[in-house]
């Protein structure tokens, strides 16, 4: 059981600090409670240029670092991000640092849960049409006779074009498309949409008797 | 198209579950070969007692790998060990009951106090810093740690830099008083530290004439006050090695002595603190050798005559007496030279031990003298023990500790040390545990891969009796039925081979080595610089066989022989037995250099040649009469052949045969070998090319035909080139349709440089990366990095056409921060896209080789690593994935789409989508789920070692350096093999469901249409 805990990137806390000897503790928590847990650990500075590790009390000191007499102000910083201006917030000195959490090296395994499944959306619009399929013949029992006429006329047209686009006629399924943008116009009753009315008609006659 | 979309659609993170830790890896915690030369650093037992009468021992040890250890004798396992840095060199440790002290760094810079039984590290304080020390040799000289007694005992004692005694308070590590040799610049130098309740001595070496004399300072415990300081008449030649300090620490009647040898006689000084006494000799006998075997606290040392045969003097209150003599222990070629030892028991009495080899009756023997048995005439216990001489080398050190159950009965355990780097425990004449610590100094690795399963066994006969044919036959096939259920059985069940199971076997260990379903197993072949080579199951880490390599005509002499180069010669497709050659250095101590050749059978660790038997050492060929230069093997589609070249650059091949040198005739006009040449600072990397004629030697000579200088202030450090795995897709398709060729030069070479070691380190030293075609030394890509502090920590590796390598940027621009950087080069062929020079089919003259396209990206890498390697599986498909061994002791997987150079800058196209980019981010996130080595502490990875699984989705992972570490990763998840999450029983329910709708529904539907027909 080493280091596995989130003592984040002290090795960079303190790069541009200046002072005198370099003091700091591990405050043992719950999290982390003695260094057992925590293992062989140092804290490092300027690339391993000064170390210090961490013993049973959790204090980790380096002396004759700096030359100045003033204290050292610490701040905090992550990699990646722009060093000056530097981070507003100090740190105490001398550095304290505590553990937030333990690494957790594992990734769950998944298992066969009947919820899970059912959250999932390709699984929940699966659902939504079969509900749709049962509901659809109620629905169109109780639609008004006319918008159900223009309702069947439009799906003739969609299943023309589908099976039209399915069939490879790419041509004559666009110029259906463009063809049915006029259509509201004139869409009252044209008698070249018998053929196909008619297939609606037994569908919806279908619906009718159930 | 489809595996293409499949991978991509696998990208998503590959994480080890909890319940494959363990399984799916392993890790051999180490300690490393103890240091034996000094006392100061050897393995002793320690007996830690309690207050409540109970006591724990443990065997301390510091060993080369720059460990200070603790080792349970009961089992063998690890109780502790601290990992000291490599720059921190461990000099000496000293014990006193509860804790354990620890000086490093060169003249003892740094001190640390440990927990003899837990471990923790207590105290840790600098003491000068290590540019300030002074270094001596051997290293352990000038320093010295004493704990101090009655009312010092909460104080200790260390000196350092041969000069500087300090008086230090273990709880807090204040120093309470500190003293300094009024005359550094004199030529005492101090050694060791005695420290009584009224006086500490400092006992130290002066310089005169040819040979040294004995200097002492006494000082006062409390103040550090000097009371008497002066030179004892004494002419010392050899150093401290025969200088003794015995005392009795259980009476205070008895002065300590200062015990040495002048002239082949032994003298002595009594110490007082005012330093009034007159040296004096024990007269009677010549001496070789004065030995300091560890009980000198308690008055004992072994002198050791002209003749070879040992005695144990005691200090009392007589003075120094002989009190035993060791029967038959003159030198004489029916055994080998003792070993002496010291040891303690339980209630605190020495015991001496003898351990020596009989080469009469091929058995170690040891004989303990324990001084206050048989009514203090004293009495020795004799036994022999069966040691393994060919299998562990010879007893270089030996520790030991006593018991003493009923009179006249000693107990004893010996803890030997031995060449081939193993450490064991002996009880008695039982063998209790051994551990094979050599192999924390692993120089070559290789994994090799297992032949399958016999099932029949079909020896090929020509003429087979119809009787005995069907008795094999029905053989053959007494397995059917077992076969037969298991079919059918996992038929019904789908309980298939699982590609997260464990692959190591059964207890059943009779059966020859095979491998599993999906080739995760194979044998390790390592090896060490201590002479040694191990098979080692890359299922468990178990050492499967090992052998110890014999020294040819050094034997005589003495000699270390150095492994250089490992290479699979014949492998599982051959058909036949897998087998290894490993080409070593053999350095005798006569100084000659010559290259020495094993050749292995890779499953047993058999001679290949035949020449020495199983149970004796492995016996090498020697190929080169003197240094090798280099060494690599030739694959063809017929043979491989290693191909070694001597300083003179003479072409030796092994085997050596007509067939191979057809073969290598014909490989001749395409070889192209680039070497470092140059004096060390100077380095160049030359060129050379073997001629199609043999010159009158009968050898091919390779000659040079191109230079590559490097600036003056850089030296190689490192030449790496690209592994030989087969590359699947010869580009890259990106989103608009277009692609982007591969630079695949097979003669592309890696070159690291960096300030030259001999130069001292300044700050505006530089280190570059540089990739070299090796056939014509033209520069393909150059980068200058800043060095750290003068010193150069570049890591790199090279896969394919992409270059990832690491260093540390210590250069502060503006608004830029100190830390680690990770770059990533990819390289393709021509001016861009769709531009096609077919590199990895290109001669060398041609001109096209230059015409390369680089992509780079830098990020920022969260720490520091100690190697990196590229995964490697068996046809290239899977995407590549780096792993890198942290400074910190884990092995992380960094996958390629964060290590990517062409990461867009902005949000990502849908054309870039469409590749599976993401947006640039200067830091390569720091994923605890990626970390392979999970809660294990691999420490000091030398390297990582990647080889292909028989699945092309996994690779094996196997990391050294200390410890030992092995996993198998899958970078693009195992898209060919069933997910472990695939769940069977969902899958039947589903089904089950169905039909039972189907069952359900059909008789409704029936009804409905017949009802269709009547009313319609």
């Amino acid at each position: 059981m080493r280091i596995p805990l989130t003592l984040f990137a002290l090795a960079s806390t303190c790069v541009s600090a200046l002072a005198l000897d370099f003091k700091g503790r591990v405050q043992w928590n719950t999290q982390c409670p003695d260094l057992k847990a925590l293992g062989q650990t140092k804290v490092v500075l300027d690339n391993g240029k000064w170390s210090g590790g961490v013993t049973r009390d959790g204090s980790f000191i380096r002396v004759d670092i700096f030359e100045s007499d003033s204290l050292p102000e610490v701040r905090p910083y992550f990699p990646g991000t722009p060093l000056s201006p530097a981070a507003p917030a100090t740190l105490p000195y001398p550095l304290v640092l505590s553990a937030r959490g333990r690494y957790d090296y594992f990734v769950p395994r998944e298992s066969f849960n009947v919820i899970a499944m059912f959250k999932n959306p390709m699984m929940m619009m699966m659902l939504g049409a079969g509900v749709l399929v049962l509901l659809m013949p109620t629905l169109m029992k109780n639609m008004d006779p006319e918008v159900m006429e223009e309702f069947k006329e439009r799906h003739a047209k969609m299943t023309n074009l589908q099976s039209s686009l399915q069939s490879g006629d790419l041509a004559s399924g666009f110029s259906q498309l463009l063809a049915s943008g006029d259509e509201p116009k004139a869409a009252a009753s044209g008698p070249s949409k018998g053929a196909s009315s008619g297939g609606a008609k037994q569908r919806s006659g279908k619906g009718k008797r159930r | 198209m489809r595996l293409f979309s499949l991978l991509l659609g696998a990208a998503c993170a590959y994480a080890l579950h909890a319940s494959e830790a363990g399984v799916l890896d392993w890790h051999k915690p180490q300690l490393g070969v103890p240091l034996i030369q000094s006392h100061a650093t050897a393995p002793t037992f320690h007996r830690r007692e309690y207050d409540t009468g109970a006591t724990r021992s443990t065997i301390l040890t510091v060993t080369q790998s720059n460990v200070l250890a603790s080792v349970n004798p009961a089992n063998g396992s690890i109780d502790w060990r601290y990992v000291f840095d490599d720059d921190d060199r461990i000099i000496a440790y000293h014990k006193d009951n509860d804790v354990v002290a620890a000086l490093s760094g060169i003249g003892g810079a740094n001190l640390r106090l440990f927990d003899a039984i837990e471990g923790d590290l207590l105290l840790e304080t600098r003491l000068h810093s290590p540019e300030a020390g002074r270094l001596f040799e051997p290293e352990t000289l000038g320093t010295a740690i004493s704990f101090g007694s009655e009312e010092q005992a909460g104080n200790l004692f260390v000196l350092t830099d041969g000069h500087v005694l300090r008086s230090i308070d273990r709880h807090t590590g204040e120093v309470k008083w500190g003293w300094s040799a009024p005359d550094q610049t004199s030529l005492v130098v101090y050694s060791k530290i005695l420290v009584t309740p009224s006086a500490i001595y400092l006992l130290g070496l002066a310089n005169s004439f040819a040979s040294y004399t004995l200097h002492i300072s006494t000082l006062s415990p409390t103040t550090g006050e000097v009371i008497a300081s002066g030179n004892v008449p004494s002419s010392v030649t050899t150093g401290f090695t025969d200088v003794v300090v015995v005392r009795d620490h259980r009476t205070s009647e008895v002065e300590p002595h200062i015990v040495w040898l002048e002239d082949k006689v032994i003298k002595y000084y009594p110490l007082t603190p005012s330093l009034k006494a007159k040296p004096a000799v024990i007269k009677g006998a010549t001496y070789r050798s004065l030995q300091d075997v560890g009980v000198s606290a308690f008055g004992q040392f072994v002198a050791v005559q002209e003749d070879g045969s040992g005695r144990v003097i005691r200090l009392s209150s007589e003075g120094l007496k002989v009190i035993w003599d060791f029967a038959d222990s003159a030198t004489s070629p029916q055994r080998s030279d003792a070993i002496y030892s010291g040891g303690l028991d339980v209630d605190g009495h020495p015991y001496i031990a003898r351990v020596f080899w009989s080469h009469a009756f091929r058995q170690a023997s040891a004989h303990i003298f324990a001084s206050h048995l048989a009514e203090g005439k004293g009495l020795v216990t004799g036994f022999t023990f069966p040691f393994k001489t060919a299998e562990h080398g010879i007893i270089s050190h030996v520790a030991v500790d006593a018991a003493n159950p009923e009179p006249y009965r000693v107990l004893s355990r010996l803890f030997l040390t031995t060449s081939t780097g193993a450490i064991q425990l002996w009880q008695h004449d039982q063998h209790q545990w051994t551990r094979e610590e050599g192999l924390a100094d692993i120089r070559v690795a290789e994994l090799v891969e297992l032949p399958e399963r016999k099932i029949a066994s079909h020896a090929g006969v020509e003429q087979e009796f119809f009787g005995a044919r069907l008795r094999r036959q029905l053989s053959d096939a007494q397995d059917f039925p077992q076969y037969a259920v298991n079919f059918v059985r996992r038929f019904v069940t789908g309980s298939y081979a699982s590609a997260s199971a464990s692959v190591a076997p059964s207890t059943n260990t009779t059966e020859p080595l095979s491998r599993d379903t999906f080739g995760f197993r194979k044998v390790i072949v390592a090896a060490t610089s201590h002479g040694k080579l191990y098979g080692i199951d890359s299922a468990n880490g178990e050492v499967l066989w090992s052998r110890v390599f014999g020294l040819g005509w050094a034997a005589q002499v003495g000699g270390q022989i150095i492994p250089a180069k490992l290479f699979v010669t014949r492998t599982v497709n051959d058909g036949e037995v897998p087998q290894v050659v490993l080409v070593t250095q053999r350095k005798a101590n006569n100084g000659l250099v010559d290259t020495v050749l094993f050749h292995v059978d890779a499953l047993t660790g058999d001679d290949a040649t035949g020449k020495s038997p199983a149970n004796d050492v492995l016996q090498g060929k020697d190929v080169v009469s003197g240094p090798l230069v280099e060494a690599f093997l030739l694959k063809t589609a017929s043979a491989r052949v290693v191909v070694l070249l001597d300083e003179f650059l003479q072409v030796h091949l092994f085997p050596e045969t007509d067939e191979t040198l057809r073969i290598f005739e014909k490989a001749v006009p395409a070889l192209r070998i680039p070497l470092k040449t140059g004096p060390p600072g100077q380095r160049q990397l030359t060129g050379h090319q073997i001629p199609q004629k043999v010159e009158f030697t009968g050898r091919y000579i390779a000659y040079p035909t191109w230079t590559l200088p490097f600036p003056p202030t850089e030296d190689i450090r490192t030449v790496f080139a690209r592994p030989t795995d087969p590359v699947a897709s010869l580009g890259k398709v990106l989103g608009n349709r277009t692609t982007l060729y591969k630079y695949l030069n097979p003669n592309l070479i890696g070159v690291v440089t960096g300030p030259s070691a001999s130069v001292p380190a300044s700050k505006s030293a530089t280190c570059a990366v540089y990739l070299v075609d090796g056939a014509k030394g033209t520069v393909i890509y150059h980068a200058v990095l800043p060095s750290a502090e003068g010193a150069c920590d570049v890591k790199a590796t090279l896969v394919e056409n992409w270059l990832v390598y690491h260093y540390y940027d210590s250069e502060v621009g503006p608004g830029q921060a100190k830390g680690y950087r990770v770059v990533s080069v990819e390289l393709y062929e021509g001016r861009g896209i769709d531009d096609k020079t077919l590199s990895s089919d290109l001669t060398s003259l041609s001109n096209e080789t230059t015409s390369v396209s680089i992509h780079e990206q830098s990020y920022v890498f969260a720490r520091g690593i100690t190697t990196l390697a590229a995964t490697s599986t068996s046809y290239g498909i899977t995407m590549k994935d780096v792993i890198v061994a942290h400074e910190h002791g884990q092995i992380q997987s960094v996958p390629r789409r964060f290590l990517d150079p062409r990461r867009p800058k902005q949000k990502p196209t849908t054309e870039e989508m469409e590749e599976w980019l993401v947006q640039y981010d200067p830091v390569i996130p720091d994923d605890p789920k990626r970390v392979l080595s999970h809660n294990y502490q691999v420490a000091k990875t030398r390297r990582v070692v990647t080889s292909p699984a028989l699945l092309e989705s996994t690779s094996l992972v196997f990391a050294y350096g200390l410890d030992l570490f092995s996993t198998r990763v899958a970078p693009s998840n195992t898209f060919d093999v069933l997910s472990e999450n695939f769940n069977k029983v969902q899958l039947v329910f589903t089904i089950g469901g169905l039909a039972l709708a189907i069952f359900v529904v059909k008789p409704m539907v029936a009804r409905k249409r017949l009802r269709e027909r009547w009313y319609d």
